[in-house]
């Protein structure tokens, strides 16, 4: 992934045919997209739409059990990888960018953050497969004090003992890049330059609902990469232009290049911060975003295509019907767990199947 | 005293070694921070002055400091400009003109809709980080100080900017960034954002208002060695009359935490700095004393 703008990001002939799709999704519609109108035009376009998205391309995503933190998650993680067809030859050399979701921290709420066991297994794992750097980054989005979050965590100590370097992205240098997808009204996006330097992106969810998108997963994780300097604390700029929307833009600029989601220990109920503690046992790992958390959902017990940004993803970012992902490892059916909901919130309103 | 404690010494020698060759530092906030930290230190002038002329050098001509020339719209830096122009004759035109800009500028508000998830009342309008956002906590404290530093303690803006801080005062005590309750849900304070909140309204509201929240960080700061949350939570409760008497200390040992961590952002360090030196700044730049 590269995020200089004087490079493609995207493998060019599909960045090519996806910006004509959406330029035909968007004649005529003379509006930015907020979330209803995104809502709206997934309704109008899912039944072409499936068959345009990624034809041809199956994505695969990789189940693992995991009961709790206290197992050996790096030899979990590395199996995956290995599931994954993510081989020594291509991380050798590479520098990775771990990102993990650390919202806001308080005691007794570890189930609103990726846990630092999974971190540290990840970068361990990426470190014996010889990349050259594993970096883990992150851009709170409640509070600036990065350095609070890390040390109530438990993050500091572990990436301290490893000698794994932390980058605070709400602070780090950047670069602005055109937002190429434009499904939100941002015209730009400002990102850390960290991404740009990285080889390997690898976004480390918290499997969780969310009270304004149903759910938050690897894909609604990349808020986290957007600098607090630019867009505030909460993300307040992305709000304004419409979470969903900007959701798919950054995912469609940033392109990261795995997903691993912590849903050992998730969250369900009025997500993200305020849920309450839900043990799902797994890690769901896979290369494409989209399909990983449309699998994540599944296990979740929720439709993924009745979340508004996954049904638009399917058309520009990746495959959400089961057709279109390769299960490895567990059956979803064997791990399945299903999350509450809440009635009061309406983005919770018709998630199931 | 503190300013004789050999042990702050590197670091302030550390931050002086920051600046830079054209003058000032980095970031424009971490230009400022950085000449209220060696202004509280009593050093080196010279750099100060460079500093405060690189500080005008981001200055756009409605008066706002943004943190960077193509970013006119993260203008969340001008409130920490007026700080650090306080007291310089040379700056003043500068500094007038940042206080004119925070006074014309304010989140983006609208009535509270009825049924709104959203218990805070979102037609306050306050300040926000960056344009065309809804005001929060922290960039709403910044401005209050600011302005009330530049004299306007009665301005219509700073009044209402307090009662923003006292509608987004959480009902168990505390600030978060300034979303209070969420579906029903009562969320949950943050020191750093509750020290700033509590800086802002220091001398300006009753004590009782606040009593809960006083309660919350004194006994939050305790354990808390990270820059932001300890500097902030050290000016906040100084300015309440509420000093920790282990403040300095725990300030030195926030400052080693650097061979831990690496060297600190510039913002931090100075913030750490100017706690340590002139705890109590806040009510000495607002003109009232502690």
């Amino acid at each position: 992934m590269n995020i200089d703008p004087a490079k493609n990001m995207m493998d060019k002939t599909a960045t090519e045919s996806r910006r004509r799709f959406l330029k035909v999704l968007l004649a005529g519609s003379g509006a930015l997209l907020s979330g209803g109108i995104l809502a709206g035009y997934c309704r109008r376009i899912a039944a072409h739409a499936a068959s345009n998205t990624a034809r041809g391309a199956v994505s695969e995503t990789f189940i693992a059990k995991a009961a709790s933190y206290d197992g050996n998650l790096t030899s979990v993680i590395g199996s995956a990888l290995k599931e994954l067809g993510i081989t020594s030859r291509m991380i050798k050399g590479k520098n990775i960018v771990l990102k993990p979701n650390l919202v806001e921290t308080h005691i007794g709420t570890g189930h609103i953050n990726t846990h630092p066991a999974v971190v540290l297994a990840a970068a361990g794992t990426f470190r014996r497969l010889g990349a050259t750097t594993v970096v883990v980054a992150e851009g709170p989005g409640h509070t600036r004090d990065s350095i609070l979050v890390l040390e109530e965590s438990g993050l500091a100590d572990l990436l301290y003992r490893e000698h794994i370097p932390f980058v605070d992205l709400n602070y780090d240098n950047w670069v602005t890049v055109s937002n190429t997808s434009r499904i939100s009204r941002l015209n730009r996006l400002t990102l850390p330059v960290t991404l740009a330097r990285a080889d390997w992106i690898v976004s480390m969810a918290k499997m969780k609902t969310h009270h304004w998108v149903g759910v938050t997963l690897s894909m609604k994780n990349l808020f986290g990469v957007m600098p607090g300097a630019f867009y505030g604390w909460p993300k307040n700029a992305l709000h304004m232009a419409g979470i969903e929307p900007c959701i798919l833009d950054i995912n469609a600029v940033v392109r990261p290049h795995l997903a691993i989601v912590d849903g050992i220990l998730g969250m369900e109920g009025d997500g993200p911060i305020m849920g309450r503690p839900k043990h799902a046992g797994v890690l769901v790992l896979g290369k494409n975003l989209t399909a990983v958390d449309a699998t994540c959902c599944r296990i979740m017990d929720i439709a993924p295509e009745k979340v508004t940004y996954l049904a638009a993803a399917s058309l520009i970012l990746g495959p959400v019907n089961e057709a279109g992902i390769r299960q490895r490892g567990e059956r979803v059916s064997a791990v399945r767990t299903r999350f509450a909901l809440v009635d009061d919130i309406p983005a919770h309103r018709r998630l199931r199947s | 005293m503190n300013n004789a404690d050999p042990s702050i010494k590197p670091y302030v020698r550390e931050l002086q070694t920051r600046c830079l060759q054209e003058g000032g530092f980095s970031r424009p906030d971490a230009v400022a921070w950085a000449i209220l930290a060696l202004r509280a230190a009593g050093e080196t002038p010279d750099l100060v002055l460079k500093a405060q002329k690189r500080l005008m050098t981001n200055q756009a001509t409605d008066g706002r400091i943004s943190l960077d020339a193509g970013h006119p719209g993260a203008f969340w830096p001008t409130a920490l400009a007026v700080l650090a122009w306080q007291g310089s004759a040379a700056f003043e035109n500068a500094r007038a003109r940042a206080v004119a800009f925070l006074l014309q500028c304010t989140g983006t508000h609208w009535p509270r809709k009825k049924g709104s998830p959203i218990a805070h009342d979102t037609n306050i309008k306050g300040w926000s980080w960056t344009a065309d956002t809804h005001a929060w906590v922290q960039p709403t404290a910044l401005a209050l100080i600011a302005l009330r530093s530049a004299g306007y303690h009665d301005h219509e803006r700073v009044l209402e900017g307090k009662r923003l801080l006292l509608d987004r005062q959480l009902p168990d005590g505390g600030w978060n960034y300034g979303n209070t309750r969420v579906f029903g849900k009562i969320l949950r304070p943050m020191p750093a954002c509750t020290a700033m909140a509590l800086g802002a309204l220091a001398m300006t509201v009753p004590e009782t208002i606040v009593t809960v929240s006083l309660q919350y960080l004194k006994e939050a700061i305790k354990t808390i060695r990270s820059p932001l949350s300890l500097g902030w939570g050290v000016l906040a409760l100084s300015a309440w009359g509420n000093r920790p008497p282990a403040a300095f200390s725990w300030i030195v040992e926030a400052l080693q935490r650097q061979q831990r961590y690496g060297l600190f952002d510039t913002a931090l360090l100075s913030l750490l700095l100017v706690a340590f030196f002139e705890p109590d700044c806040l009510t000495q730049a607002m003109g009232e004393s502690p």
